[in-house]
This record gives C-alpha cells, sequence and structure tokens, in this order.
C-alpha cells in the first residue's frame, strides 16, 4: 500500500499525500512528543517531517521499507528542534487541562514512569519510545539512527536498567510524588 | 516483574504520555497543505517572535544543532555526504525585506570543515571560505562607492560567549561611536547580539554581531557588516540567511 501511495504522491496527487498523513500522523505525532517531551515541538517536527518527506521522495528507494526511512527523518527533525530548547522533565507537563488531578493508582504509575523515561538522556530516551511506540527491531533502529545494532542494545539494555532504578527510588511517595525539578 | 511485564509497563506509559490532540493533528496537516500547496509562508504550530521589523516566516528555528551520530571514526568526506543525505540541497524561504514578503531559493553551504552549514541566496550572495572565517559576499560586487557589504562567520575554540562579548564590544568601541550593550536573542540565532554604528548618514558603516555557543566550549561570531540605509536590505537578508545556520556536532558515545 505504501509503494502506490508513494508513487502517486510521485505524481502530484495531494489526496494521496494526504492519506500517508493519516496514516503515519498519529504514530509520528506519538514518537515525536515521546522523544521531545513537549508537545508543541512534536507538532512542529511532524510538519517538517512531513515536508520532507514530500520534497525528497524522489530520493527515496522505492525497493525498500517506506517506514524506517520517514522515522529517521523523523528523530532528526526531533533531535534540531530540541537543540533549541531546553528540556525540561517537569510532573506539570503530564497535566492535562483539567490541572494535576490524583489520579488512580494504575495512572500515577505510568505518570512516574513517563516521567522517568522523559528524564532519560536522548541517547537513550530515542531508542526506548522507537522500540516501545513503534515496534522497531534494533537492527531497523541502527539504520534510523545510524548506529551499530549493538550500539542499540547496550542503549536499550541500560535504559530498561536507568528506568526500573528510578521507578524504585521513587517508590513509597505519596499522591503523584512531585519530584519537581532537579 | 519479569521482562515482559516491564516492556508492557513502558509501552503503556509511552501510550498514555503521549496522546493525540485532534487539534493538533488537523493543525498540522493544515500547516503542510498551506506551505506545499498554497505556497504560503504559514508558521509552524509554535509562536515565532517578531524581531526588528521583520517576519520569520518559514519554520524552521534558529542554529540547531544536528547530532550525526555514530561518526567519530569516519573521514570527513563521510560527515560531509552524510550532510548532504540530512539537509535539502536548496530549499525556498519566504522572508520580509522592506516591508514586503519574498520567496528565495537558499542553497546549502557547508563551513569551515563541515562543523556547520548555512542556506545561502546565491542569486544575490557569494559563500567564500577562508583559512580562518568564511564570509558571505554580495555577487555581483557592489560598486565602490558603498561601504562593506558582508556577513563573516568565524569559530572560536577556546571561549564561550559570556567570555567573548565583553572583548568584541570593547573592540567595536574603538571602531564606533555608538555600540550597543550586548541583548540576549533567539532570532535569528540563539545567543548574544550587538550594535556598532558610525553616524546618521545614509551610507554611515553598521556592524552587528552575534556570538552564540558552538556547544564544544568555544563560540561562533557572526559579523554582519553593511551601511544604514542597507540595514532593511541587506541587513534583513543576512537575518535570514543566518536563521538558515546550523551547527553540526557529531554525538559522542
Amino acid at each position: 500500500m505504501d509503494i502506490q501511495l508513494i508513487r502517486e504522491i510521485k505524481n502530484g496527487n495531494k489526496d494521496s499525500f494526504k492519506e500517508l498523513y493519516e496514516i503515519y500522523a498519529d504514530g509520528a505525532l506519538r514518537t515525536a512528543t515521546g522523544i521531545t517531551g513537549d508537545r508543541q515541538l512534536a507538532g512542529d517536527a511532524v510538519q517538517e517531517t512531513f515536508i520532507r518527506v514530500y520534497r525528497n521522495l524522489d530520493s527515496f528507494d522505492i525497493g525498500k521499507p517506506f517506514k524506517p526511512w520517514f522515522y529517521r527523518i523523523l528523530t532528526n527533525e526531533c533531535s534540531r528542534l530540541l537543540r533549541k530548547k531546553p528540556r525540561m522533565v517537569s510532573l506539570n507537563r503530564m497535566c492535562d487541562e483539567q490541572g494535576c488531578q490524583v489520579a488512580d493508582r494504575e495512572r500515577e504509575d505510568y505518570t512516574d514512569l513517563y516521567n522517568a523515561i522523559k528524564s532519560l538522556k536522548d541517547i537513550y530516551r530515542v531508542p526506548v519510545v522507537l522500540k516501545y511506540l513503534q515496534g522497531f527491531s534494533e537492527k531497523e533502529m541502527a539504520g534510523i539512527l545510524g548506529l551499530n545494532q549493538n550500539t542499540v542494545k547496550s542503549r536499550l539494555f541500560k535504559a530498561r536498567n536507568m528506568l526500573r532504578k528510578k521507578l524504585e527510588a521513587g517508590e513509597g511517595r505519596i499522591g503523584l510524588g512531585r519530584k519537581g525539578l532537579g | 516483574m519479569d521482562a515482559r511485564d516491564w516492556d508492557k509497563k513502558i509501552e503503556q506509559a509511552l501510550n498514555q504520555g503521549t496522546r493525540v490532540d485532534p487539534e493538533t493533528r488537523e493543525n498540522v496537516w493544515n500547516n503542510i497543505e498551506s506551505r506545499l500547496y498554497t505556497g504560503g509562508g504559514k508558521e509552524s504550530t509554535s509562536h515565532m517572535k517578531r524581531k526588528r521589523n521583520f517576519i520569520r516566516l518559514a519554520a524552521s528555528v534558529a542554529a540547531i544543532v544536528i547530532l550525526v551520530a555514530g561518526l567519530n571514526t569516519q573521514p570527513g568526506l563521510a560527515l560531509v555526504n552524510r550532510i548532504r543525505e540530512l539537509f535539502d540541497p536548496e530549499k525556498n524561504i519566504t522572508q520580509d525585506i522592506e516591508g514586503t514578503p519574498e520567496e528565495r531559493n537558499v542553497k546549502l553551504n557547508e563551513g569551515k570543515d563541515a562543523e556547520y552549514v548555512i542556506y545561502v541566496d546565491e542569486e544575490r550572495y557569494g559563500f567564500v571560505r577562508g583559512e580562518d572565517a568564511d564570509r558571505i559576499v554580495p555577487n555581483p560586487p557592489l560598486e565602490e562607492r558603498y561601504p562593506e557589504v558582508s556577513m563573516e562567520i568565524r569559530q572560536v575554540n577556546d571561549k564561550k560567549p559570556e567570555a567573548l562579548i565583553e572583548e568584541i564590544q570593547a573592540k567595536l568601541q574603538q571602531e564606533f561611536s555608538d555600540v550597543t550593550a550586548p541583548e540576549k536573542v533567539d532570532q535569528p540565532v540563539s545567543g548574544w547580539t550587538f550594535r556598532g554604528l558610525e553616524g546618521g548618514k545614509w551610507d554611515s558603516r553598521l556592524v552587528r554581531v552575534y556570538v552564540i555557543d558552538n556547544r564544544k566550549e568555544g563560540s561562533f561570531v557572526i559579523t554582519q557588516r553593511y551601511f544604514l540605509e542597507a540595514e532593511e536590505g541587506h541587513g534583513a537578508r543576512f537575518d535570514h540567511m543566518l536563521g538558515e545556520f546550523y551547527i553540526v556536532e557529531e554525538q559522542a558515545e
């Protein structure tokens, strides 16, 4: 399906490009949010990614899978935008318009874990996001990130251990466990 | 908790934390559509600041560091090739020149040792690589009667911006009667800026300096030279090109 769509987009079919957007937008926004930790930056990254995809489709090898190529561009855009803004890991970012309510126990665990993921350094957080949100294999991630496959494996291993430690350190706190900054 | 349970938790945490807002989804598409199909220079979903009477209509942001991962052992040519893979060789940007939006095609140029890239309006300017600094100059050159017009990009390896600003300001004060205090900015680049002005005539020399962190304990110093009447012309064009300046950094393990 992707190949046919890509051919149509190359021929200037706007509806096909919209269809591609519909297929990839949610995953891209989720991934970009996971990488940048900022919904506005994520929106910008996804916007720039689709524009770059559109403009560079001629250089895409139609014999290769589209998804890893797409996510390579997206991760590069996220890195680019992250360098402009200082990253902040704040519990407040996890609050929605209703504010920081005390949620049920299950939601609380995920909030802490998500914050822990956001607090990881980029080199650990990005593979975690790509693996757990998009299901990329270590080999695919190596291609997307321009890394050796063993490096990806090692970073994922370290990331998972770091997350465990962060969560264990946070156990026993009351309510949402407002760690604040620093 | 076994490994599979732990994987499931991570996945659920990410799914919960990255829920997509339908309005964002729609806004992103609207911006894409506007830029690709209507030729408009619609801004990104983030708020863009207005600076010095010109509006940046491109969605990209100020001097951004691109991580080119895992290239520590590769030779310079591989880095350049990787840069060319990541960056479009040319692009169209919309800039506000003297109050009128103008679309320009700009071309990718790599700086010294490929440590930065910048998009240059090659219809009006040339990119000249030098021993210690690179310069962007009018092409064809201006007539003799005009003061110098140029934008120099120089890297200072051992001094961060905060250490360099006073030094540069002192030098400017020797050359110009009116030198502003350093001001922190985030457009067209993120760093410090100040200006030196010789007088109030149309051809009074003007210099604008930007000092930005090169992320390696040093700085990039960008020096724009033009004249008072050219501030909204060459000055604005230099700023728009500077908005397409990207530092290239290799990520260490």
